[in-house]
């Protein structure tokens, strides 16, 4: 049995985030790669785009980052040079720009690091199956995969567990920002103009810069350097430091990209053992599976569907000509379905090796910070679940978030039986 | 031009590699185990770290500034000659040369 239904009829539009509330319109996904594997878009809310569907191609325009730029958004939305400069991050950088800021960061997300995160992962997993399990029935987005990313970024942060319900409020209001159960100011339905120079468009950007103003006060009064937000605030060699506009911005990510991707791997992970029991068993007989099961549910999960870059030239590709200057969408969401690369890819195969999966952004500068992060905490739980799990079935239907950008089960109500 | 990979089991792996070509698409071209170069040769990832042995560290160069920044980030530990082989063209002088791949 497969996990994947057919949800659209091959000719869905991907500029709408209704389409996405179905669930990725993967039947046109498969057409595109087929088809038109250089698709072009209108958009009724701004400029038409690209789409940029088949592994190997993603693969190969992500490597050229000099001819798609991220400098001007990674969004489907326009921004003015002044919104793009008030809200951007490090992944809305190119190269050199992008590897001054990334340096400060990367030891602290390197593997050697995350490896020391896996005692803590692991008894945060177990209280938070302590209380879900002792349900028999729940939704499993809110009861265990939105808690996990939740308790570790208050832990990578440092900042207090009372704070975190509030914080990860606010980082769904950024990242959800097109899903009205996440935010009252949803982006493509009303005018969020004045909100236009915060991160993401959205008000929670501005409650999140006072949150983090206030937290670095209080860690400057207690002397307290521990943490990634004290490393990003370090000069770098020329002595260069990082304006406070950058730093909310940061700040803004971590919260934002640091809780929602891997709370909808793991949901995603969960949704397959409820269509594909022989998993749970897999899964509980161990071993090398764990070398490689990580990697699949985020295949599986994608939970950036696309990241859009901007053509610096004039670029051939497939018989169509994309012009400088337009917008071009990079489909991992595609590319982790792509039947050229993954054998039987609407399956989990928690064995699959080898797995190229883009959900990191393979193969360019921007290759997800966290990662390591992100393979540990999906291990961590699902080794945890299984020990603890004789099955998983649907408790009726599962919901998508309402947005083209973040791929994610919001509501997975199931029905578990404990060993 | 002839590159070799010595692994820590002593296995070695050697390929030929043209003038231009980086050590890190030359050895996944070769298959090299633990050389994954996951971020494409733009110094995200430290999956492509090799160790050259002293003599040929000279040949080779230091590593850049951003190099030498990630090189902090590596799964085996960093060690004096320690390089991102994405950042290794390969050259005549090069010819000849070992890499030892370092496991975690």
């Amino acid at each position: 049995m497969t996990v994947w239904q057919p949800m659209d009829d091959g000719h869905a539009d991907l500029a709408s985030h209704d389409t996405f509330a179905k669930g990725p319109p993967h039947n046109t996904f498969a057409r595109l790669r087929r088809e038109d594997p250089v698709h072009w878009s209108e958009w009724s809310g701004g400029r038409g785009f690209w789409s940029i569907t088949r592994h190997a191609d993603i693969l190969e325009l992500n490597r050229q980052f000099d001819a798609f730029s991220s400098a001007q958004g990674i969004r489907m939305e326009d921004q003015t040079r002044e919104e793009y400069l008030a809200r951007r991050t490090f992944q809305e950088t190119d190269p050199p720009e992008h590897m001054k800021t990334r340096i400060k960061v990367a030891k602290a997300f390197s593997k050697p690091v995350i490896a020391g995160f896996e005692g803590q992962i692991r008894d945060l997993t177990q209280e938070i199956l302590d209380r879900a399990l002792a349900q028999d029935e729940f939704d499993a987005t809110r009861e265990i995969a939105r808690q996990l990313p939740m308790r570790l970024l208050g832990r990578i942060i440092g900042v207090p567990d009372a704070d975190l319900p509030w914080l990860v409020e606010k980082g769904d209001a950024l990242i959800a920002n097109t899903d009205p159960d996440f935010t009252d100011h949803v982006l493509d339905r009303m005018d969020t103009d004045e909100f236009r120079l915060m991160p993401f468009n959205s008000p929670a950007g501005a409650e999140l810069w006072e949150y983090a103003q206030a937290l670095m006060a209080e860690k400057n009064r207690k002397g307290d350097t521990d943490g990634v937000l004290h490393m990003i605030l370090q000069p770098d060699r020329d002595g260069n430091v990082i304006s406070e506009l950058e730093f909310r911005n940061f700040f803004c990510l971590l919260v934002a990209a640091g809780n929602d991707t891997t709370r909808y791997s793991i949901a995603a992970g969960i949704q397959a053992l409820a269509h594909q029991p022989e998993l749970l068993g897999q899964m509980r007989a161990g071993g090398d599976i764990w070398e490689t099961a990580p990697d699949e549910i985020i295949r599986w999960a994608t939970p950036a569907l696309y990241f859009r870059r901007t053509a610096t030239r004039d670029y051939e590709l497939h018989g169509k000509t994309i012009r400088a200057g337009d917008k071009v969408l990079f489909w991992w969401v595609s590319g982790n379905r792509d039947e050229r690369v993954f054998d039987d890819p609407f399956r989990v195969d928690l064995a699959r090796a080898p797995n190229p999966h883009l959900s990191f952004g393979k193969g360019g500068p921007h290759l997800c910070l966290g990662m390591h992060l992100a393979r540990l905490e999906v291990k961590v739980l699902f080794e945890e679940l299984a020990r603890r799990v004789r099955s998983v079935t649907p408790a009726g239907p599962h919901e998508f978030l309402r947005s083209n950008f973040v791929g994610g089960i919001k509501r997975l109500p199931v029905r578990v039986e404990t060993l | 031009m002839k590159v070799t990979w010595r692994l820590a089991d002593g296995r070695e792996i050697s390929a030929d590699a043209t003038a231009g070509e980086t050590l890190k698409d030359a050895a996944l071209a070769a298959g090299v185990p633990h050389i994954l170069g996951e971020c494409g040769g733009s110094m995200s990832c430290a999956t492509c770290h090799v160790v050259l042995p002293p003599e040929w560290a000279e040949k080779a160069g230091p590593p850049g500034e951003f190099e030498d920044a990630i090189l902090d980030t590596t799964e085996a530990p960093r060690q004096a000659t320690s390089r991102l082989s994405c950042q290794i063209e390969m050259h005549p002088g090069l010819d000849g040369l070992t890499l030892i791949v370092p496991e975690p």
